[in-house]
C-alpha cells in the first residue's frame, strides 16, 4: 500500500532522534587501554601529591603542651563550682630547641569536649548575634533568660561555655629577663564571621545597647566588657568569642588563640630558647575526663603538620599502581588465552 | 465410602474425549457458571419451578420500574435509597455523567487523601509529624517537607491534567442535545437533563444518549440500524426492532406524548447483550429483550429518525456500568521493590535502636558529667536514649528513598511514550501506532518466559479470501481452463460479465465459471444462491457500489464470493431478501432466521421463493453439518434433518508478515510460545508448521500420549507417599528423555480430562445432597480436600510436562480454557506470561496473563480495550520484547540499584559521624543539603539514565536474542544485587566520612583560621558526595548522550551554585536562623587541603568501581559485553 497518501497517516509518530531513541551518543566501554591509562595517571598523580604533602607537612614545626596534669591543683580547684571567684594561675616553662620561622600561631586544644553534640550546637541565636535584635533568644534553651526574666546576651549553651583561660607566652632570654611575646588578637576569624554573622547593635555605646539584658551565668563579665580597649574587638565582634562560636566538628579540636606579632625580637618568628606559658586557669575539664593543651605551630600552603593527607595520597597512589599492574597482567593472560582459543 | 470412591475414580470410567468438540460454551460469565453449578438440580424440579414462576404476575428480579412521560413517578419514596445518614436519593440516576474525580473545592483534600493511601507517603507524613515534636526533632522542618511537597506536587499536577481533560469531555457530552417530549411536544434538551421515563427522538447519525427502549422509527416495522463501535468496536451495522404494538401506535408526536406504558425490567447491570423486561400498556404485557434496546454510545445509522423511552440513564447505562475498575496489574519488580523498602525500614529501625542505646550509654558515661551540656531538663540517660531513637529515625529517614516511587513512575511513563513513538511498530497500512495502554508494566516486558498466542487474526491476517469450493463432489479452484485442463500459468478469471463483481477476487478456475453460466449442474447455482441468501450481512450502497458489512470476516468472504460469481445480495428488509441471480433480481420472503452462535456453530434460513416454494438453507462448521446429514434429532433440530449437501467452501487466511521469523527469534530468546486456538486440530497443526513452530524433526505428542504419561507419573507419586507427601523432595525426573524436539498438541476436551475439570462440576452436584451426620460431613470434606490435592498435583505435572516441550498448541479451547492454561503456567511455573490476541474470545486470557497484548485487527476492539499493549501486527512483538522490554528492564534495574546505593551512601555518613558526636543525632550535612540532595543534586542524571540508557543498540538486541535472558532470570535486580548495592553504598559512605575525618583531625587552614570546624566538615563531605554519586552514575550510564553529560555536570554545578547562594552574606542577614552556614562554602573551598581531601575521597570511591567493572568484564563477560566486543 505504498500509494497511501502521506496526509492520511495522521497518527504517524514523529521521526525525531529523541522519540526514536537514536540520540547521538557515546557508548561507555571499559577498554583495557582506557582503564589502564586512567589508573596509571591517577597513580602518578597520587604518588606525587603524597610526596609533596608529606614534605610540606614535615617542613612545619609544632609544639603541643598538655597542661591538664601540669596544672593539677588548678584543675582540682575548678572541679568545685563554688570556687569560681578564686583565681588560679599556672606557669609552664618549656625549651624551644630550634627557632620557629615565619608566622607562628597559638592554639588552645581541647580533648573530649563535645562541641558537636546536637543539643549543644543548636543552642545559639544567630538573630541575636547579627545584632538586629539582641533580645531574640528563641533557640537558646536552656540559657534564654536569667532568673529575673531578662534575656541573656549572648544566649545559649555555646556562648555560656566559652573557653576563658588566658594564655600568655613569655620568652625567657635569661634567668632574669622575661619578655612577653607579642600576640595579635585580630584576624583570628573568617571575614564573613566578623563582618556578616557577628555584628554589634550599634558602635556608639555598647553598654546602652545591651541594657535590659544579662550576661551568661558562667561569664564573669558582660559581653560589652570583653575588650574595653579595642571597640572593634568588643561585644559580639570579639575574636575569641567568634572563634569559640564556630563549633568544632569533633570532640578533639583546636582553636586559634593568637598570632605572633612579628616585631622587634620576633621579626623572623620565635627564636630558640626558653619560654613559658602563663596560664590563668578558669575552664574546668577534668570532671568530664577532658584535657587542655596549648599549641604553637607554623603553617604552609596545605595547613599544619598533618601527615594524614600525604600518607593517604601515597598509599592510594601505590595501591593504584599495583592494581594497574595486576589488571594489566590479567588482561594480557586472558587475551593470550582468547587468542589461542581463536587460533585453535 | 461410596461417595469417596466416586470422586476418586478418574480416567477409566470415562470414554475418550472427543477431539472435535469444544468442551462447553462459555458465553456465560464466571458467576453465571457458578450459579449454574450450584443450582444444578434434577430436570423435573426445574421444569416445575419454572412453571410456578410463570404463574406469578412478574418475576422477582424485575424491580426496575419505568413509567413513560411521568417524571414524578420515579421520585416516589419507595424508590429512594438512603445515601448518607438521612439524605435520600432516587435510585434512578439522571443522565448527566461524571467521570471526573475532583472539582475545584475537593481537588486538594481528595487528591491528598488518594496520595496518602500510599504507604510511602504516609511514612513521610509520620516523619513530618515526628519532626514537629521539639524533643525529638533533629532536622529542620523543611528537610522532609520540601521533598514531600515536590513528590505530592508532581503527582497532583499529573492528576490535575488528567482530570481537567475528563471535565472537558464530560461537559462536552453532557451538553449534547436531543429532542425530548415536554408538555406534549418535542423540545430540544441537553443530555444532562434527560431523565428515566422520557420519550426522546433521535435522528440519523445521532449518538444514543441513554439506554432506551425502541418504540418506533421511520423505517418499515420500526427497524433501526445502529453502529456499536464505541461499545464493542464492531463496525458492522446491527439492526434493532421495536414491538409491533409500539410500531403501530406510537409514530406521531401526540400519541408519543400521551404514551403511558410501564416497563418493568432487571436492575442496571453491565451485560451488553442481555436484557429482560416487560412492557405493560393498555392492560396487556409485552416481553422485552435486548433486540429492542438501543444502548448509550451507539450511533443511529441508515434510519431517518427513531423514538425511544429512556430506561437507564447516566451512570446506570450499560456502557457506564462496564467502565468499571480495571484490575491493577503490578510487576515483579514492584513486589521486589516493596520488599526492599521494607528491608531498608527494618535496617533503619535497627540502626536507630543501636544508636539510641549508644546514646543512653554515652550520656551515663560522659554526658552526665559534662557541665557545658546542661540543658535544664532532668532526663535520665535511658529516656534521652529513647528520644534519640526517634531522632535517628528522622535523621536516617533518607535511607528510605522518598522520590523512588515518583521517579519510577516518571521512567515508566517515558518508556511507554517511547513505545508509542516507535516508528518501527507503526503500521502504515492501517495508520496504527503501537500503544502502551498501561504505563506501569514496561520492565516486565523484559522478563517474559511464556507467550500465549491466539491464532486467527493474531498469527494470521484474518482477511478471508474465497479459494476453493466443492460442489456435488467436484472440487473447483485449481488453475484450469474452461475445459477442465490444468495449466500452471493461467490468467485470472474475468468477472466483467457480472455488473456486480467487485474485481478484487483472484480466481483461476475457468471451469467453474463455465459451469455457472451453462447451468448444467443445478447444484452449482444452488450453492452460490445459498451463499447469497444464508447470512446476516448488512448492505449499503456507496456511489452505487454494493458495500457489505459482515459480523465475521468469513461470512463476508462467502457473500462476496457469491456476488462475484453472479449471485449478488442486494438488499434486505425485515422479511425479505433481494438477490440478483445472474442479472435477474428476485425477492425472497424470509420466514425465519436462526442466527449463528458458538454453540450451534451454524446458521439456517427458511425462505419462500417467488414461486411459493419453501426452502431451508443451512451453513455451518463441517462437523455440525456432517452430523445433521445423517442423524435424526428428536428435539429442536427437527427442521434441520434430512438436509441435502450442496457443497463445501475453502477459505484462506494468510499468515501475517514476519510471523515465522518472529517466532524463531523469540524462541532463541528462550521464550516458549503456546498457541491457543478454537480451531480444529488439523488446522492448528498446519498453522504450527506454517509458522515454523513445528518442524519436520519435531516429535508431536497428542492428548492421549501425555495422558498415559501423566497417569503413570501420578501412580508413581502415589506409591511414593501419596499426594500428601508435600515434604518429600520434589521430583526432578523428566517426562521425556532429554534432547530431541518435542511439541504438544492438545485439544480442549483432553485438557479438561487431564486437568480433572469435569470432576469438580460433579462434586458440586454431590454437595447439594445434604450431609446427614457429622461423620459423613467430615468424610466428605476430607475427600474433597484429597480431590483438590490430587487435582493440584495433576495440574502441576501437566505444566511440568508441557514445559518440557518446545512448542505447545492447544486447539478447540474455549476462552475460559485459554485463561485457565495461562493461569496454570502462572501458578506452577512462577513465570512471567504474556498473552496476545485480537478477538473477544482472547479477553479472558489477556486479562489473566501478567501482560496482555491486543492486536488491533479485523475483530473489533475488545481485545485491545482489555490489553496492556496494543499494535497492529504480530511481528512487532519481537521489537516490543527484545528491544523495548529489554531496555526497560535493564534501565529499571540500573535505576533501582543506583537509587538504593546513592541514598545509602548519603545517609550512612550520619551513622559514622554519630560515633564522634556522642550518638546525639547530629547530622553530617547542612539541613538544606539534606533537603535538596534527593530532589536536585542527584535526581536528574539517574532519571535520564532510566529513560535513555541502552547497553546495546536495538539492532544488536534483535540480532542476538540471547541477550534477553538476563531479564528472564532476574539477573540484574534481585536480593543479591540489592545487597551488593547497599554494601557499595555503605563502603562509599565510610570512605566519604573517614577520609575527611583523617584530614580534619589534625590539620589547620593555611591562614590558621577555624581549623576543623563543623560547617567546613559538612561542606567537604557534601561536595565529595555530590561529585562521587554523579560520577558514579556517569560510570553506570552506558549510553552517553549530551543530555546525560549535561545533567551530570549540571547537577554538580547546581550543587555548587545553590550552596554558594545559601552561604552568601545577603541571605544570612535576611534569615539568620534559617541559613546558618554563611561563608562556609567560600572559606572552606578556598583551602587547597579541602580540595585535596575531596579529590582523594572521590578517587578512592570510584577507582575500585572502575577496576571491578573492568575485571568482571574481562574475566566473566556478560552476554552484552560479548556482543559489544564483536
Amino acid at each position: 500500500m505504498e500509494e497511501t497518501p502521506q496526509h492520511c497517516l495522521s497518527r504517524l509518530p514523529d521521526n525525531s532522534a529523541l522519540k526514536q531513541q537514536e540520540l547521538p551518543a557515546h557508548r561507555l566501554y571499559f577498554t583495557a587501554r582506557r582503564v589502564l591509562f586512567v589508573f596509571f595517571t591517577t597513580g602518578i598523580f597520587c604518588l606525587c601529591m603524597g610526596i609533596i604533602l608529606i614534605l610540606s607537612a614535615r617542613s612545619t614545626q609544632e609544639i603541643e603542651i598538655n597542661y591538664t596534669r601540669i596544672c593539677a591543683n588548678c584543675a582540682k580547684l575548678r572541679e568545685n563550682a563554688s570556687n569560681f571567684d578564686k583565681e588560679c594561675t599556672c606557669s609552664i616553662p618549656f625549651y624551644l630547641s630550634g627557632k620557629m620561622m615565619g608566622n607562628v600561631y597559638m592554639y588552645y586544644k581541647l580533648y573530649g569536649f563535645y562541641q558537636n553534640l546536637y543539643r549543644y550546637v543548636r543552642s545559639r541565636s544567630n538573630r541575636q548575634l547579627v545584632g538586629k535584635d539582641v533580645k531574640a533568644v528563641e533557640d537558646c534553651a536552656p540559657f534564654k533568660m536569667s532568673d529575673n526574666k531578662t534575656p541573656i546576651v549572648p544566649c545559649g549553651a555555646i556562648a555560656n561555655s566559652m573557653f576563658n583561660d588566658t594564655i600568655i607566652l613569655s620568652h625567657n632570654i635569661n634567668s632574669s629577663v622575661q619578655i612577653k611575646v607579642p600576640m595579635l588578637k585580630s584576624g583570628l576569624t573568617w571575614w564573613t564571621d566578623k563582618y556578616v554573622k557577628f555584628q554589634n547593635p550599634s558602635s556608639k555605646n555598647l553598654a546602652d545597647e545591651f541594657r535590659g539584658t544579662t550576661k551568661p551565668p558562667n561569664w564573669p563579665k558582660p559581653i560589652y566588657d570583653l575588650d574595653k580597649k579595642d571597640p572593634r574587638n568588643n561585644g559580639f565582634l570579639n575574636d575569641d568569642f567568634i572563634v569559640w562560636m564556630r563549633a568544632a566538628a569533633f570532640p578533639t579540636f583546636k582553636k586559634l588563640y593568637g598570632r605572633l606579632n612579628r616585631t622587634h625580637h620576633f621579626i623572623e618568628g620565635l627564636p630558640a630558647g626558653n619560654y613559658s606559658f602563663n596560664i590563668t586557669y578558669n575552664f574546668p575539664v577534668t570532671r568530664f575526663q577532658g584535657e587542655k593543651s596549648v599549641v604553637l605551630s607554623t603553617l604552609t600552603w596545605c595547613g599544619g603538620n598533618s601527615l594524614f593527607l600525604g600518607l593517604a595520597y601515597t598509599v592510594t597512589g601505590a595501591i593504584t599502581w599495583l592494581a594497574s599492574f595486576a589488571m594489566m597482567a590479567i588482561h594480557i593472560t586472558l587475551k593470550n588465552k582468547q587468542m589461542s582459543f581463536f587460533h585453535q | 465410602m461410596s461417595t469417596e470412591r466416586d470422586s476418586e475414580t478418574t480416567f477409566d470410567e470415562d470414554s475418550q474425549p472427543n477431539d472435535e468438540v469444544v468442551p462447553y460454551s462459555d458465553d456465560e460469565t464466571e458467576d453465571e457458571l457458578d450459579d449454574q453449578g450450584s443450582t444444578v438440580e434434577p430436570e423435573q424440579n426445574r421444569v416445575n419451578r419454572e412453571a410456578e414462576e410463570n404463574q406469578e404476575p412478574f418475576r422477582k428480579e424485575c424491580t426496575w420500574q419505568v413509567k413513560a412521560n411521568d417524571r414524578k413517578y420515579h421520585g416516589q419514596p419507595h424508590f429512594m435509597n438512603t445515601k448518607f445518614f438521612c439524605i435520600k436519593k432516587s435510585k434512578y440516576a439522571n443522565n448527566a455523567i461524571k467521570t471526573y474525580k475532583y472539582n475545584a473545592l475537593t481537588f486538594i483534600p481528595m487528591n491528598l487523601f488518594e496520595q496518602f493511601k500510599r504507604s510511602a507517603n504516609i511514612y513521610f507524613l509520620v516523619l513530618l509529624i515526628l519532626q514537629a515534636i521539639p524533643q525529638i526533632s533533629t532536622l529542620a522542618w523543611y528537610t522532609t517537607l520540601v521533598p514531600l511537597l515536590l513528590v505530592l506536587g508532581v503527582t497532583a499536577i499529573k492528576d490535575l491534567v488528567d482530570d481537567v481533560a475528563r471535565h472537558k469531555m464530560d461537559k462536552e457530552i453532557n451538553n449534547r442535545t436531543c429532542e425530548v417530549i415536554k408538555d406534549g411536544r418535542f423540545k430540544v434538551a441537553k443530555w444532562k437533563d434527560i431523565q428515566v421515563g422520557d420519550v426522546i427522538r433521535l435522528k440519523k447519525n445521532d449518538f444514543v444518549p441513554a439506554d432506551i427502549l425502541l418504540l418506533s422509527s421511520s423505517e418499515p416495522n420500526s427497524l433501526c440500524y445502529v453502529e456499536t463501535a464505541e461499545l464493542d468496536g464492531e463496525t458492522n451495522l446491527k439492526f434493532k426492532m421495536s414491538l409491533e404494538i409500539t410500531d403501530q401506535y406510537l409514530q406521531r408526536e401526540d400519541t408519543l406524548a400521551t404514551f403511558d406504558g410501564l416497563v418493568e425490567c432487571e436492575e442496571p447491570n453491565n451485560r451488553l447483550d442481555k436484557f429482560t423486561g416487560t412492557l405493560f400498556w393498555r392492560n396487556t404485557s409485552f416481553p422485552l429483550d435486548a433486540d429492542k434496546i438501543l444502548l448509550r454510545g451507539c450511533v443511529i445509522r441508515n434510519t431517518d429518525f427513531c423514538h425511544g423511552l429512556v430506561i437507564f440513564a447516566g451512570a446506570d447505562t450499560k456502557i457506564m456500568k462496564n467502565s468499571g475498575k480495571t484490575r491493577f496489574k503490578r510487576t515483579k519488580i514492584d513486589y521486589l521493590m516493596n520488599y526492599m523498602v521494607y528491608t531498608i525500614f527494618v535496617v533503619l529501625s535497627l540502626l536507630s535502636a543501636g544508636l539510641a542505646i549508644g546514646h543512653a550509654y554515652w550520656e551515663a558515661q560522659v554526658g552526665n558529667y559534662s557541665w557545658y551540656l546542661y540543658d535544664g531538663e532532668d532526663f535520665t540517660p535511658s529516656y534521652r536514649g529513647f528520644l534519640n531513637f526517634w531522632g535517628y529515625i528522622i535523621v536516617l529517614n533518607t535511607m528510605v528513598p522518598i522520590s523512588l516511587y515518583v521517579s519510577v513512575e516518571v521512567i515508566r511513563l517515558g518508556q511507554s511514550h517511547f513505545i508509542n513513538w516507535d516508528l518501527q511498530m507503526y503500521y502504515a497500512e492501517k495508520d496504527t501506532p503501537a500503544k502502551a495502554r498501561t504505563t506501569t508494566l514496561n520492565e516486565q516486558l523484559g522478563q517474559i518466559h511464556y507467550i500465549f498466542s491466539d491464532k486467527t487474526g493474531t498469527l494470521t491476517q484474518n482477511i478471508m479470501t474465497f479459494k476453493k469450493c466443492c460442489i456435488n463432489g467436484q472440487i473447483y479452484g485449481d488453475h484450469r481452463d474452461a475445459s477442465q485442463h490444468n495449466h500452471n500459468k493461467i490468467e485470472q478469471v474475468d468477472f466483467s460479465w457480472n455488473t456486480y463483481a467487485d474485481g478484487k477476487l483472484a480466481f483461476y478456475d475457468h471451469y467453474l465459471i463455465e459451469q455457472i453460466q451453462s447451468g448444467k449442474e443445478p447444484e452449482v447455482r444452488q450453492f452460490f444462491f445459498l451463499l447469497a441468501v444464508c447470512h446476516t450481512v448488512m448492505v449499503d450502497r456507496i456511489d452505487g457500489q454494493l458495500n457489505y458489512q459482515a459480523a465475521s470476516p468469513d461470512e463476508g468472504a462467502l457473500v462476496n464470493a457469491a456476488r462475484n460469481f453472479g449471485f449478488a445480495f442486494l438488499a434486505r428488509t425485515q422479511n425479505t431478501i433481494t438477490i440478483s441471480e445472474l442479472g435477474t433480481e428476485r425477492t425472497y420472503n424470509v420466514l425465519a432466521i436462526l442466527d449463528f452462535n458458538s454453540d450451534r456453530k451454524r446458521m439456517s434460513i427458511i425462505v419462500r421463493t417467488p414461486e411459493g416454494n419453501i426452502r431451508l438453507y443451512c451453513k455451518g462448521a463441517d462437523t455440525v453439518i456432517y452430523e445433521r446429514l445423517h442423524r435424526m434429532n428428536p428435539t429442536k433440530q427437527e427442521t434441520q434433518d434430512a438436509l441435502d449437501l450442496l457443497g463445501a467452501t475453502a477459505i484462506e487466511d494468510k499468515l501475517q508478515d514476519g510471523v515465522p521469523e518472529t517466532i524463531s527469534k523469540l524462541a532463541k530468546a528462550d521464550i516458549k510460545i503456546w498457541v491457543l486456538t478454537g480451531d480444529k486440530k488439523e488446522t492448528a497443526e498446519n498453522i504450527g508448521f506454517a509458522c515454523e513452530l513445528l518442524t519436520e524433526d519435531t516429535t508431536i505428542c497428542y492428548g492421549e500420549d501425555i495422558n498415559s504419561l501423566l497417569h503413570a507419573r501420578m501412580e508413581n507419586q502415589r506409591n511414593r507417599g501419596g499426594v500428601y507427601a508435600k515434604f518429600a523432595p520434589p521430583v526432578q525426573e523428566r517426562f521425556f528423555p532429554p534432547g530431541g524436539n518435542r511439541a504438544l498438541i492438545i485439544t480442549g476436551s483432553w485438557l479438561n480430562e487431564i486437568l480433572l475439570e469435569k470432576k469438580t462440576k460433579r462434586s458440586k452436584i454431590l454437595k447439594l445432597k445434604f450431609p446427614r451426620t457429622e461423620e459423613e460431613r467430615r468424610m466428605r470434606t476430607q475427600s474433597k480436600r484429597r480431590l483438590e490435592a490430587k487435582k493440584e498435583q495433576q495440574q502441576k505435572n501437566f505444566v511440568d510436562l508441557a514445559c518440557e516441550c518446545s512448542a505447545v498448541i492447544c486447539c478447540r479451547v474455549t476462552p475460559k480454557q485459554k485463561a485457565m492454561v495461562v493461569d496454570l503456567v502462572k501458578r506452577y511455573k512462577k513465570a512471567i506470561t504474556l498473552a496476545i490476541g485480537d478477538g473477544a474470545n482472547d479477553v479472558n486470557m489477556i486479562k489473566t496473563a501478567h501482560i496482555g497484548v491486543g492486536i488491533s485487527g479485523q475483530e473489533g476492539m475488545q481485545a485491545v480495550m482489555s490489553s496492556d499493549y496494543s499494535f497492529a501486527q504480530f511481528r512487532y512483538l519481537q521489537r516490543l520484547l527484545l528491544v523495548h522490554g529489554r531496555w526497560s528492564y535493564i534501565r529499571m534495574c540500573k535505576f533501582l540499584r543506583y537509587f538504593f546505593y546513592k541514598n545509602f551512601a548519603f545517609t550512612l555518613v550520619h551513622f559514622w559521624y554519630s560515633f564522634f558526636n556522642g550518638y546525639s543525632a547530629q547530622t553530617a550535612y547542612e539541613d538544606w543539603f539534606i533537603t535538596l540532595y534527593n530532589v536536585l543534586y542527584s535526581s536528574l542524571p539517574v532519571l535520564l539514565m532510566g529513560l535513555l540508557d541502552q547497553d546495546v543498540s536495538d539492532k544488536l538486541s534483535l540480532r542476538f536474542p540471547g541477550l534477553y535472558i538476563v531479564g528472564q532470570r532476574d539477573l540484574l535486580f534481585n536480593y543479591k544485587r540489592f545487597f551488593v548495592s547497599l554494601l557499595h553504598g555503605v563502603l562509599t559512605s565510610m570512605i566519604l566520612f573517614f577520609i575527611p575525618l583523617g584530614a580534619y583531625l589534625q590539620t589547620v587552614g593555611q591562614d590558621g583560621e577555624a581549623p576543623s570546624d563543623y560547617q567546613s566538615f559538612a561542606v567537604t563531605i557534601a561536595s565529595a558526595l555530590v561529585i562521587t554519586v554523579n560520577f558514579q552514575i556517569g560510570l553506570d550510564t552506558s549510553y552517553w548522550t549530551f543530555v546525560n553529560a549535561f545533567s551530570i555536570f549540571g547537577s554538580i554545578a547546581l550543587y555548587f551554585g545553590i550552596m554558594f547562594d545559601f552561604h552568601s552574606a545577603g541571605i544570612h542577614v535576611l534569615f539568620p536562623s534559617i541559613f546558618q552556614f554563611t561563608g562556609t562554602a567560600s572559606n572552606a573551598l578556598r583551602q587547597p587541603y579541602i580540595w585535596l581531601t575531596i579529590i582523594l575521597t572521590v578517587a578512592v570511591c570510584l577507582l575500585p568501581v572502575v577496576a571491578i567493572r573492568f575485571l568482571s568484564m574481562t574475566i566473566w563477560p556478560s552476554e552484552s559485553d560479548k556482543v559489544y566486543r564483536i
